[in-house]
């Protein structure tokens, strides 16, 4: 079933959704492993081999993007309206790019004043504010018919602040050094 | 080629005889082999009784190769014909070798494959990935006088921080030498393994593994028999050598020896580590280095070496963070490589775990011991079984891009296999080639990167500027090993592509080692590959026939089916003939005509995967 023709939902035995069991879809992950993983095809011949890898390739590949509320996002969008949010970052949405703006800031004030506390309260503050906005997108999605405009501008949010996330560790590292 | 066979769960297709396979531990300074004999792994000793077999090896004049211990003895009367340490010059261009002292006594140069080459005082040289497989070779020789048969397989470990470069060279060495690599496995998941299977335990396991020259950090998380890493991390440059040198620093400081005296110098590292052996039981112990004479406590080495396990700490607390794993969520910390016996590394691994280490199976066994019980699970003797490794990739793989900066295609620590694709595009009317470098690391800059490969594109349909539309997928197997394909989407044109290995050999190069090595024995030659494609004629036929005899009604549809049978037919009739190379050609045809069916036979199997655990899933409750 890492048939090329499913898409990532079909894989796990899903309908495409937004709402996804996060330890369901990893177990689900291993059971498909037990059989297409090449580890369970080294007997057979290169043929074999090859397909176990794809197979392999493909659902982990599908895992990673199911298992991001972004990328899933954004999956579900391209595979139901056909709408690629991934490349379109033009958001008209002031008061959030103000925030956005002030957050850099401050992410960068603290980074400059190599002070690790406040870099982990900052974190903590980020973390909260990505977890509304994932919940905030799922009740978009829950909502039909979709508002495709609102969807888009949540996505990017969240977007927004799984990078800043990113750029936390990234300072921390630099902490530690 | 064969088609899947599949077998179901618990039950076994067929009583195969037991097929011999060995684990390695290719180390730094010491390697061994293991085997699953009644179902009880272990290491192999030589007939004297001796499990490890020192990584040095003696290039005489006349051409004989001695590895082992002999070898060692006589690096102290000729050190100028004998290697050792070659693991840190494996998969390693000339220009690494600023850090690496070990090799003094020998002179290295650049040869044309990138790798250095080790010049003897005899006028021998030897490039790593031959050295390595001189040592592979003498222990698959062990293992197979101890079991009474060829090697079917082997697993050989490598460290998890390995980069690309330098899985290659291990793998290269191991077909240097004759042997089928079943898999390459990280050192850390394969004491995982041992530990792992060991006591059934489940849970997240963190593996702290400190060789002579490399710090390793996993980890991983057990369940149902999978063992899934969830994050590597380490340092290839850091480990228990780092320990001698520091305490030989203090040693050359106190006798006030000169500071530029090479040979004062590995003497005090000599000194260093018979100091820090001694101390491992006592507290404090008497030492003679020179003009110098005088105590020297545990307490004192501590303090000397605390900065080198505190460095080892803070790549824990990294990779722990990577995994998404709190320090208080690990249930077990497993102890591995000879480096990790200092009182003062388990202290602090405990102190920053808040778990007492496990220690109980000899940490300069247990990477070979959880080798061989993949080995055996790989080679197919166990095939009931759910034991199942879920490996990541250690570095961040990239490619060059213009400035010379690192754009990031696949980031560390993402399960493999994996693929990533990248389009790209002509910047000149009617450009036909260009280059892609791929690099490994974390860094910004290409050249704090490590460089594997260039891939030149060649072939490209020539169009005007910017409508090419060049699709490169950058496929990382199961070893972590690296493959790229190129297409071009408009016109569907594949593009060739020429590898050349940054520090390594290209096919070509292993293809020549291997055939000079045979070259004496043509006739031979011919007679046994012909043997062998009958075989495996008859092999794929009966897989085949199998196959379609299970779901092939199912799965194909009446034309499929026959085009199928025909081509079976053909390869029959060839089959009987004296061709290898006609056996050879309906041996592809037949691997064309049925990929298909191996393709849905293979997805068929899968979805059972998911949809039987399920049925299981409503009968439990």
């Amino acid at each position: 079933m890492a048939n090329a023709q499913q898409n990532y939902f079909e894989l796990f035995g899903l309908e495409p959704n937004f709402f996804i069991d996060k330890k369901d879809l990893s177990s689900k992950l291993k059971r498909l492993l037990q059989s297409a993983h090449p580890d369970r095809h080294t007997q057979g011949g290169s043929q074999q081999q090859m397909l176990a890898m794809q197979k392999t390739t493909r659902l982990n590949d599908a895992f990673a993007v199911l298992k991001d509320p972004v990328k899933r996002a954004q999956y579900l969008l391209q595979l139901v309206k056909n709408i690629d949010t991934t490349q379109d970052h033009t958001v008209n949405d002031a008061e959030f790019l103000m925030q956005q703006l002030e957050l850099r800031e401050e992410l960068d004030t603290i980074t400059k004043q190599k002070n690790a506390s406040e870099l982990m309260s900052f974190a903590d503050k980020i973390e909260a504010m990505a977890e509304q906005q994932e919940a905030e997108l799922g009740r978009l999605f829950e909502h039909e018919p979709w508002d495709l405009d609102a969807l888009k501008i949540s996505i990017y949010k969240l977007q927004f602040l799984h990078k800043t996330l990113r750029d936390i560790e990234l300072a921390e590292d630099t902490l530690l050094d | 080629m064969a088609l899947l066979q599949i077998s179901e769960p618990g039950q076994s297709t067929r009583a195969h005889h037991h097929r011999l396979a060995a684990g390695i531990d290719l180390g730094t300074t010491n390697s061994l082999i293991a085997t699953v004999r009644s179902g009880e792994a272990a290491t192999l000793p030589d007939p004297e009784g001796r499990h490890t077999l020192p990584s040095v090896v003696h290039y005489k004049s006349d051409g004989e190769v001695v590895v082992g211990h002999e070898a060692k003895s006589r690096q102290a009367v000729e050190p100028g014909n004998v290697i050792s340490s070659i693991k840190r010059l494996l998969g390693r261009g000339l220009a690494d070798m600023d850090k690496i002292k070990e090799f003094s006594a020998n002179t290295l140069v650049e040869s044309d494959s990138g790798m250095p080459g080790v010049v003897l005082n005899n006028g021998i040289q030897k490039n790593p990935v031959e050295v390595s497989s001189d040592i592979l070779r003498a222990l698959a020789s062990r293992a197979e006088e101890a079991l009474g048969g060829e090697l079917g397989g082997v697993v050989i470990t490598v460290p998890a921080y390995f980069d690309e470069a330098q899985r290659q060279a291990t793998k290269d060495s191991a077909q240097l030498a004759g042997l089928k690599v079943l898999r390459l496995l990280n050192e850390p998941t394969a004491a995982a393994v041992a530990y792992g299977l060991d006591s059934g335990s489940e849970g997240i396991h963190a593996i702290y593994d400190l060789g002579g020259g490399t710090f390793d950090i996993s980890i991983l998380r057990l369940e149902k028999g999978v063992f899934e890493v969830l994050a590597t991390g380490g340092d290839s440059a850091l480990g228990g050598d780092d320990f001698d040198r520091a305490i030989g620093q203090y040693l050359v400081e106190q006798a006030k020896v000169d500071s530029d005296d090479r040979r004062a110098h590995q003497l005090a590292m000599i000194k260093a580590r018979e100091v820090k052996e001694a101390l491992t039981d006592t507290d404090s112990v008497e030492v003679n280095f020179f003009d110098w004479q005088g105590e020297m406590s545990r307490a004192q080495i501590e303090e000397i070496i605390a900065p080198i396990v505190d460095k080892t700490l803070l790549s824990c607390r990294r990779t722990l963070k990577d995994a998404g794993v709190k320090v208080d969520e690990v249930d077990k910390v497993v102890m591995v490589g000879g480096s990790t016996r200092v009182p003062l590394v388990r202290e602090k691994v405990e102190q920053y775990f808040k778990v007492p280490p496990l220690t109980d199976i000899d940490p300069d066994k247990v990477v070979a011991i959880g080798a061989a019980i993949q080995a055996n699970v790989l080679i197919g003797n166990k095939s009931d079984d759910d034991m199942l490794l879920l490996d990541v990739i250690p570095l961040s793989l990239g490619v060059e891009t213009m400035g010379g900066l690192c754009e990031k295609i696949i980031p560390r620590n993402t399960p493999i296999p994996i693929a990533k694709a990248q389009e790209f595009t002509t910047f000149k009317d009617g450009q036909t080639a260009m280059a892609i470098h791929v690099v490994q690391g974390e860094r910004e800059l290409v050249e704090d990167c490590r460089s594997l490969a260039r891939f030149e594109l060649r072939g490209i349909p020539p169009m005007v500027a910017g409508a090419a539309r060049i699709r490169v997928t950058y496929q990382l197997d199961a070893d972590g090993l690296l493959q790229v394909m190129a297409e071009e989407t408009t016109s569907g044109v594949k593009t060739d592509i020429t590898v050349k290995p940054s520090y390594g050999l290209n096919d070509e190069q292993i293809t020549d080692m291997l055939k000079s090595s045979f070259s004496h024995a043509e006739g031979d030659m011919e007679a046994r590959m012909l043997r062998e494609q009958k075989v495996e004629a008859a092999r794929v036929i009966e897989a085949v026939s199998a196959a379609l005899n299970e779901n092939g009604k199912e799965l194909l549809n009446d034309e499929e089916y026959a085009a199928i049978q025909s081509a079976l037919e053909q390869l029959n009739e060839t089959a009987q003939g004296d061709s290898a190379k006609a056996i050879e050609d309906a041996l592809e045809y037949v691997e064309k005509s049925t990929n298909e069916f191996a393709n849905r036979r293979m997805d068929a199997s899968i979805a059972k995967a998911l949809v039987g655990h399920e049925v299981d899933e409503i009968d439990e409750i």
